[in-house]
Parts: C-alpha cells; sequence; structure tokens
C-alpha cells in the first residue's frame, strides 16, 4: 500500500484542566495515518477521546503535544496554519453526531447548504447558489422541494443529509465524521452510512469515520483503530481486526456486537475485560503486516 | 436514493376541531398600539395638524388657556402648545430613536465581542462594562455633554446612546456565550467565518428576541433622559422645541397657575412611554413562550 498519506498524527497528546488542580488525559500519544481515499474508523466507548480526536484534526482544540499533518501542513504551527488557511477550511470538513444543533434552526437548507461558498466567495458554477444547493441535495438524495424548509420541518435522516451537503460542496479532501449515525435511528443509520459509501465512491475523498458502532464499522471502514482511555490499543485492516483481534480489550469489545441469529447469540459467551489486566504502558508492535497491537514494553 | 423505503402503520389523524379560535386581539396590547400609532402619525404629519407655526412667539397671547383657537392654550411665550406637541413629539422620537439604535449596535457588537473572546479578554471587557454600569446614568450623561458642547438633536442622542448600551451588552454576552458553544456556530468557523459574518448570520437572529424587550425598552427610556436633561436646563435649548423642553417650562409655569402648559404635554410624554412600555411587555412574554416551546 503505497499510496498517499492524507492525514498524519503523530504522537498526539491533549490534556484538558480540570479546575485548579487535576487534569484529564483525553487523548494519550495516539497516532494514525489515513491515506487518500480511505475510510479510516475510530472506535471505542464513550469517553475514550474520540470526538477530542476530531476537534483535534478540525483544529478546534491545539493538542498538548504532538503534531497533526495534513497534506504535509503541520496544523498545530500556527503560521503554517495561517498560510495555508483557505486550503485548510475548505478540504477539511465536519459533520457533527446531533444534526439538530449543527444547522442553524433561522435558515432555510439552501441557505444552508450554500453557506461555505458564501463564506469563501466562491462563484457558483452552477449560475446561483440556490441552484448549486439544489444539485449538491440532489446529490445526497432530497428532493428540491425541501430548499425552503427550515431545518425544524425536515426528519433527523433528512436534517443528517442536509449536513452532509453543506460539508460535500466545498469538495473537501478529508471529511470528519463524528458519530454522525449515533443520533439516527436504525434504519436511518443504514441509509446514511449507504450514503457515505456511495458518495466516497464517487468523490473519492477520505473519512475520518467516528462511531461506537461496531456494526457499522464493519460494514463502512478500509481500516479500524481501536482507542481505549485516550490510548490506540489495536489498529488493523477491517477484515483482519474483525477476524483476529489480537488485543484483549478488543476482543471483549467484538463479542459485544450482538448476532440477529437468537440461537447463536444465546449460545455465545461474552467476553469480559478487566482493566487491571492491561498495562496502557506499552508501544504499538506491527504483529502482522497493517495490524498493530499495543504490547506492554514492545515485546508481544 | 429511491430504495423502495416505505412506511407502514401510519395512523391517520384527524385534524382537531377545537371550536372557533380565539379572537386576534385576544392577549395584544391593542390600546397601546392604537395610541402610539395616533401619536407617532400626527407627529410625522405635523405639518397637516399644526394650526400655527409652532415656534412663532405670539406676545400679544402669552398664557392663554386652552379654547377655540388655541386648543392646548398658549405659554409664557405665546407660542401655540397644540402645534408645539406635534411639531417638539418629532424630536422626541427621532431622540429615542437614534439614541436607541446607536446604543443597541453598541451593545450587539460589544457583547458578542466579549462573549465570542477568549476568558481573560472577556473578563476584561465586562468589568469594563461593569464599571460603566456603576457610575450614575445622569452624571455620565451630563460630563459627555459637557465634552461635546451645546446640544443638539444629534449631540443629545449620540451622548444618551453611548450611556445606555451596558446593561444591554451583558444580556448579549451571556446569549453568546450560550450560542458560541452550539454545533452550527463551530461548523460556520470551521468553515472560515470571520467574527462579523457569525455575528450576522448565525448569532443576531438567534439572540435577538431575547434583547428585543430591552431595546423597545431603551426608547422610553432615551426619551425620559432627553425629558429629564431638557427639564433640568442641561438639554435641548428652549427655542429647539421637544417634549423635553415643553417641560422645562414648568416651574415657570406653576407661579402663574397655567397648569396646561405642565399637564398637555406631560400627558403626552407619559401616554407614549406606557404605549411602548406595553408594547415591550408583550414582546417579552412572547420571547419567552416561544423559549419555553423550544
Amino acid at each position: 500500500m503505497a499510496e498517499e498519506i492524507l492525514l498524519d498524527v503523530r504522537h498526539l497528546t491533549q490534556v484538558f484542566p480540570l479546575g485548579r488542580h487535576g487534569s484529564v488525559k483525553a487523548v494519550d500519544d495516539l497516532s494514525f495515518q489515513i491515506r487518500r481515499g480511505e475510510i479510516f474508523g475510530l472506535v471505542g466507548e464513550s469517553g475514550s477521546g474520540k470526538s477530542t480526536v476530531a476537534r483535534c484534526v478540525m483544529s478546534l482544540y491545539r493538542p498538548t503535544a504532538g503534531e497533526i499533518l495534513f497534506k504535509g501542513v503541520n496544523l498545530c504551527d500556527r503560521a503554517a496554519c495561517r498560510a495555508h488557511r483557505t486550503m485548510l477550511q475548505r478540504e477539511r470538513q465536519l459533520i457533527f453526531q446531533d444534526s439538530t444543533s449543527s444547522l442553524n434552526q433561522r435558515l432555510k437548507v439552501w441557505d444552508i447548504i450554500a453557506e461555505p461558498m458564501r463564506i469563501h466567495g466562491i462563484r457558483p458554477p452552477r449560475g446561483t447558489y440556490r441552484a448549486e444547493a439544489e444539485f449538491q441535495m440532489h446529490y445526497v438524495g432530497l428532493d428540491a422541494g425541501y430548499l425552503d424548509k427550515y431545518p425544524s420541518e425536515l426528519s433527523g435522516g433528512q436534517r443528517q443529509r442536509v449536513a452532509i451537503a453543506r460539508a460535500l460542496s466545498m469538495e473537501p479532501e478529508l471529511l470528519v465524521a463524528d458519530e454522525p449515525i449515533a443520533s439516527l435511528d436504525v434504519s436511518i443509520q443504514a441509509q446514511i452510512v449507504n450514503l457515505f459509501r456511495h458518495l466516497q465512491r464517487e468523490h473519492g475523498f477520505s473519512i475520518l469515520f467516528i462511531a461506537h458502532d461496531l456494526a457499522m464499522v464493519e460494514f463502512l471502514c478500509d481500516r479500524v483503530g481501536v482507542l481505549y482511555h485516550g490510548r490506540m490499543v489495536e489498529s488493523a485492516p477491517t477484515s483482519a481486526l474483525f477476524q483476529r483481534p489480537l488485543h484483549p480489550y478488543t476482543q471483549a469489545l467484538l463479542s459485544a456486537i450482538p448476532i440477529p441469529d437468537p440461537r447463536l447469540e444465546r449460545s455465545r459467551t461474552l467476553q469480559t475485560f478487566s482493566p487491571d489486566l492491561v498495562s496502557l504502558d506499552g508501544v504499538l508492535v506491527e504483529e502482522e503486516p497493517d495490524h498493530f497491537v499495543l504490547r506492554e514494553g514492545g515485546r508481544p | 436514493m429511491t430504495d423502495g423505503f416505505q412506511m407502514v402503520g401510519i395512523r391517520p389523524v384527524p385534524p382537531s376541531e377545537s371550536g372557533r379560535s380565539a379572537p386576534w386581539y385576544r392577549g395584544k396590547p391593542v390600546a397601546a398600539a392604537v395610541v402610539l400609532a395616533v401619536i407617532v402619525l400626527g407627529c410625522l404629519c405635523s405639518e397637516i395638524l399644526m394650526t400655527k407655526d409652532p415656534t412663532y412667539l405670539d406676545l400679544t397671547n402669552c398664557n392663554v388657556a386652552p379654547n377655540r383657537e388655541f386648543l392646548f392654550g398658549t405659554d409664557a411665550m405665546g407660542r401655540d402648545l397644540f402645534s408645539m406637541i406635534w411639531y417638539g413629539g418629532r424630536v422626541s422620537l427621532l431622540i429615542g430613536i437614534l439614541a436607541t439604535a446607536i446604543s443597541t449596535a453598541l451593545a450587539i457588537v460589544f457583547g458578542a465581542a466579549s462573549g465570542m473572546a477568549p476568558v481573560w479578554l472577556d473578563t476584561l471587557l465586562m468589568r469594563g462594562t461593569e464599571i460603566l454600569l456603576s457610575i450614575p446614568g445622569l452624571l455620565l450623561v451630563l460630563l459627555l455633554q459637557a465634552v461635546l458642547g451645546p446640544a443638539n438633536v444629534w449631540s443629545l442622542s449620540l451622548v444618551i446612546g453611548l450611556t445606555s448600551w451596558t446593561a444591554m451588552a451583558k444580556v448579549v454576552r451571556t446569549e453568546v456565550r450560550q450560542l458560541r458553544g452550539s454545533d452550527y456556530v463551530v461548523a460556520a468557523r470551521c468553515m472560515g467565518g470571520g467574527f462579523f459574518y457569525l455575528l450576522r448570520k448565525h448569532l443576531t437572529p438567534n439572540f435577538f428576541s431575547s434583547i428585543l424587550f430591552m431595546v423597545v425598552m431603551n426608547i422610553r427610556s432615551a426619551m425620559v433622559a432627553e425629558s429629564t436633561l431638557s427639564f433640568l436646563g442641561m438639554g435641548l435649548p428652549l427655542e429647539v422645541v421637544s417634549w423635553g423642553s415643553m417641560l422645562s417650562l414648568a416651574e415657570k409655569a406653576l407661579m402663574t397657575r397655567a397648569w396646561w402648559v405642565i399637564v398637555i404635554p406631560g400627558a403626552f410624554l407619559i401616554a407614549t412611554l406606557l404605549s411602548i412600555t406595553s408594547l415591550g411587555n408583550c414582546l417579552r412574554k412572547q420571547a419567552n413562550r416561544k423559549a419555553r416551546n423550544l
């Protein structure tokens, strides 16, 4: 796999101060890479630092240590960021979990979709902003009749599609999706995940897909990283990870996926994971090609 | 994306027939709106209504009680009060609206800047605002007016506007602090929207309903400030006709038992202020109701 690396996160650490004394280490020495045209899934329980990673990648937080390289630009370097500001603002786009709060209630749908083009003063290639919004909506599977609606008049799935259309109107290289399906119900989740896959194949952009739904990650992602207490415990291509999980935490996590067959579901045992057994002080070791596992002291 | 997806089991709900709807004027300040409309229209069309020249000193008719020729009587200098009311109302309303526009613009920009700023700058700006807030308003007005020199309509509006934005700025700052964490503001910032873009597109439309009451009340307090200053002799000079400068004749009128010189401009001022207050209260109730329904 000698493909171009789009996003390179190196030893990212993010510490949040908690009042006068004490602090929380949300992300601890995290490294991963996203190649061009790849969907990278980041999974982990709540509080494991997934969203913090997303916000660091979007430059919403300033990392405590480590560096993030996007197309060779170091996002932790203010001067470099300023020099490439327009490129960074266009080529990274963020999709939120809660589509209700990520769309301004007082703007109409077409206004929302045209917003990034307005900010950057891009002349709409299809004549007017409205026509452009209509085109983008068609792309994400929304009827043009919704152009003049307000977000509160749409369903959750439709709102999420509007948010996706807004992000895609800039034709980004990297889409950061922070649990984009977590607030939707199951049938709509499937629609949105299908939409992501379809759009990714069409446009060829990369996605950092953050989720806690393992089944969706298995379906959508090319590679998966498992996060535990801010540390990457395992990272591998999806099929390898789901067939041969090596780290005990990953094994426990995967054993929690429900199987849609009651007989199988009853017969299997849920693995438990005790945090005492695993030390987080290890280093990532490449056990198989492209399959990294956190091992204590660097020994397998 | 036509994937044959279909909802089943949707139960049709007949629209409820709750009888006749409430009359449109229920709970709305109709009387206040009518009074205010009459006064504002009267002031705007003062040329048509005026029976005399409001600045003409008719020295043969000083301190005449209301009669057929002088509907509201005349003051000590022989000016016709009826004409002065409509003519002077313009100045009073203009000062009220101009001062409010100035203070609202200041409050929105300053409050939003403070709300979006990092904590240390926010603290600094807010402590500054509180210091301004702690100085009695009248004192500040007098000070500024002294710096600006002799009062006219524009300088008085500017002075009143510059001294009445602090309370509103604090409300704006609180609202912006809540709004700035919402995902759509974060998204717009990621896309590269600048401060004034965010303010215009995302912030102001979302917090304006909560300061609308204060904006309306600001018109009222600006008019009160103008009258107070003119009454004290620090506002508009006597030859500029306004409700305030008319009231400043009151002390002399008390000596001559010319009640109409005080009561009539006072009644107009109070009617206007009450109507504005009533409208403002209604707006506040509406804003609260909307917030509760969300």
